[in-house]
């Protein structure tokens, strides 16, 4: 039961990620590959700041949680003013190196990663990994609804005029600029969130786990369950953390799995943005349109 | 009425291209001025000048006495400076009446997110009301919940019209309001322009419909590679050999 505990938590931390990088990703539509880092700067930031200071773990988080959102406007707001484009760029420059500041650092554990982080729950055992299991799960639905309520109403509107055109949405008075990095410092905080709730469950993190190719699984899971909804992301962290364990379940050598699970994300990437590029849960373009009857009075189409 | 805007030894080149070259123009509130000119003129482009899409190499743009060429196009449009584009521009994933919806002008200071707060129940009401108004002035209200790529060209510019009209600031630049456009909805057009001319509103409108703007327009502006060649009634325009030569080519 504490395997299953475990992977409940881990769905839930990856909910939370898939979640954040989905309004980042697909409902902003900037790409960015940053992710794991401001996932990692959660998971050290709050890991750092409760070993040195003693302060309570949800504090911590949260810590963690703001150094994230600030990093995030820091790499975000020259880069959004001049091109979206540029914004991939500096992200990847971003994600590299400060994982190799981490790697080389000794405050941070170096390579070797940092160990002794506090718990959120002092006690062991199966009470407790439930206990967890609760929390997670009810902060992977609360950034749901966080993300839901940004992307509905007037601002989800704002969101996806944004997002198809730029210019003609800036030319109807509106600050794209600001509604961009909202969007990102709010994904990026998220981020950092399933960062501190990550470090505080599993006690210790090394920089491996946050590797740029972590963005490749996040974004598996966000095509896979569906680009621009809100639950698809949550259905793709499901399906993408049961994989490996199914995987496993083959008993493979250790040399085939680690590739087998790599071609298995790229490959279901591959086959969903072919067959079913709006994912499990998302509609396809245009299903919203309201097919009425031509106006008489309308101009006859030329 | 009053000046509402005026553009001084407005210059803009990209590389080797000029598209402004000392552009002096001026939009009087209640006026409705016609732009014209060969493809290329940098009729367009000016377009984009005075409503911050691009930005100038130099010269100024005053709106209502108040310079806003440093700017960006988002301040500007809160400010009154509205426009349409040639090729529409209309939001594919939203739908007519939403694309209208979001084009309300922010009010000043605006929110965080610099997009409509959200706004109680009475002012989505009534900004809902606007906007039907405006597709009733077009007559596409019945397209109100379709999505823009479901209409023809025509009628995605009659939309897009509707859509500049819900800015209600004291300039409005249109260009090419008439491009596939026919009909009843012709006459609707040429309608709604006046009226908002009327109203006190500065009015700029590109169109090679040249019995469009004759029928509109209080004064033309002919244009010629990023130049302001000759100011003044359309008829002047039309008898003259030079311009007609500019126009149509040898």
């Amino acid at each position: 039961m504490e395997f299953v505990g475990s992977m409940l938590i881990q769905i839930g931390i990856f909910t939370i990620l898939a979640t954040s990088f989905n309004l980042i990703i697909g409902y902003g539509g900037l790409m960015s590959i940053a992710h794991p880092i401001f996932f990692a700067l959660g998971a050290y930031g709050s890991a750092l700041i409760t070993q040195a200071t003693g302060l309570p773990v949800p504090l911590g988080i949260l810590f963690g949680m703001t150094l994230a959102t600030l990093a995030s406007v820091a790499l975000a707001l020259p880069s959004l003013r001049v091109s979206g484009d540029y914004l991939v760029i500096a992200s990847i420059g971003f994600q590299l190196g400060l994982l190799q500041i981490i790697k080389n650092s000794d405050w941070s554990g170096g390579p070797g990663g940092l160990t002794n982080i506090p718990p959120m729950i002092a006690t062991v055992g199966p009470a407790a990994i439930w206990s967890y299991v609760a929390i997670v799960g009810i902060a992977a639905l609360a950034s749901i609804l966080v993300v839901r309520w940004l992307v509905s109403g007037d601002y989800g509107r704002a969101i996806t005029a944004m997002r198809d055109d730029e210019e003609a949405f800036k030319g109807l008075g509106h600050d794209a600029v600001s509604l961009k990095l909202v969007l990102f410092a709010t994904g990026s905080g998220l981020a950092g969130f399933a960062g501190g709730l990550y470090g505080h469950y599993f006690l210790f993190v090394t920089p491996e786990q946050f590797e740029i190719l972590y963005s490749a699984a996040m974004l598996t899971m966000v095509v896979v369950g569906g680009i621009r909804t809100v639950w698809g992301p949550a259905l793709g962290a499901v399906l993408l953390q049961f994989m490996p364990q199914a995987i496993n379940f083959l008993k493979l050598p250790s040399s085939v799995t680690g590739p087998l699970q790599g071609i298995l994300f790229t490959g279901l990437v591959l086959v969903f943005l072919f067959l079913r590029p709006h994912g499990l849960l998302g509609h396809a373009p245009g299903v919203r349109a309201v097919v009425q009857e031509d106006d008489p009075t309308e101009a006859p189409a030329k | 009425m009053s000046e509402v805007i005026r553009t001084q030894a407005l210059c803009k080149r990209f590389g080797g291209v000029v598209v402004a070259d000392g552009i002096d123009l001026t939009l009087i509130g209640g006026q409705v001025v016609g732009l014209i000119g060969p493809n290329g003129a940098g009729k367009t482009s000016l377009f984009n000048l005075i409503s911050g899409a691009i930005k100038a190499d130099s010269g100024s743009i005053l709106l209502n006495g108040a310079a806003i060429s440093n700017l960006p196009m988002h301040h500007r449009a809160r400010l009154g400076v509205s426009r349409s584009w040639q090729h529409n521009r209309l939001f594919p994933s939203l739908t007519v009446l939403d694309n209208l919806l979001l084009a309300q002008r922010p009010r000043q200071g605006g929110s965080l997110l610099g997009a409509n707060p959200r706004s109680d129940a009475h002012e989505k009401s009534s900004t809902r009301e606007r906007a039907m108004a405006q597709l009733e002035k077009v007559r596409m209200t019945a397209a109100a919940h379709r999505l823009p790529t479901d209409l023809s060209y025509g009628k995605q510019k009659l939309v897009s019209l509707a859509r500049a009209l819900m800015n209600d600031g004291d300039c409005l630049l249109l260009d090419e309001p008439m491009a596939g456009v026919e009909g009843p909805a012709y006459d609707s057009i040429k309608t709604v322009v006046r009226d908002e001319a009327a109203s006190g509103r500065a009015i700029c409108v590109v169109e090679h419909n040249i019995s469009f703007i004759k029928d509109l327009c209080d004064q033309a502006v002919f244009m010629f590679a990023g130049r302001i060649i000759q100011t003044g009634t359309i008829d002047e325009m039309v008898r003259s050999p030079e311009l007609t030569e500019l126009y149509f080519g040898a």
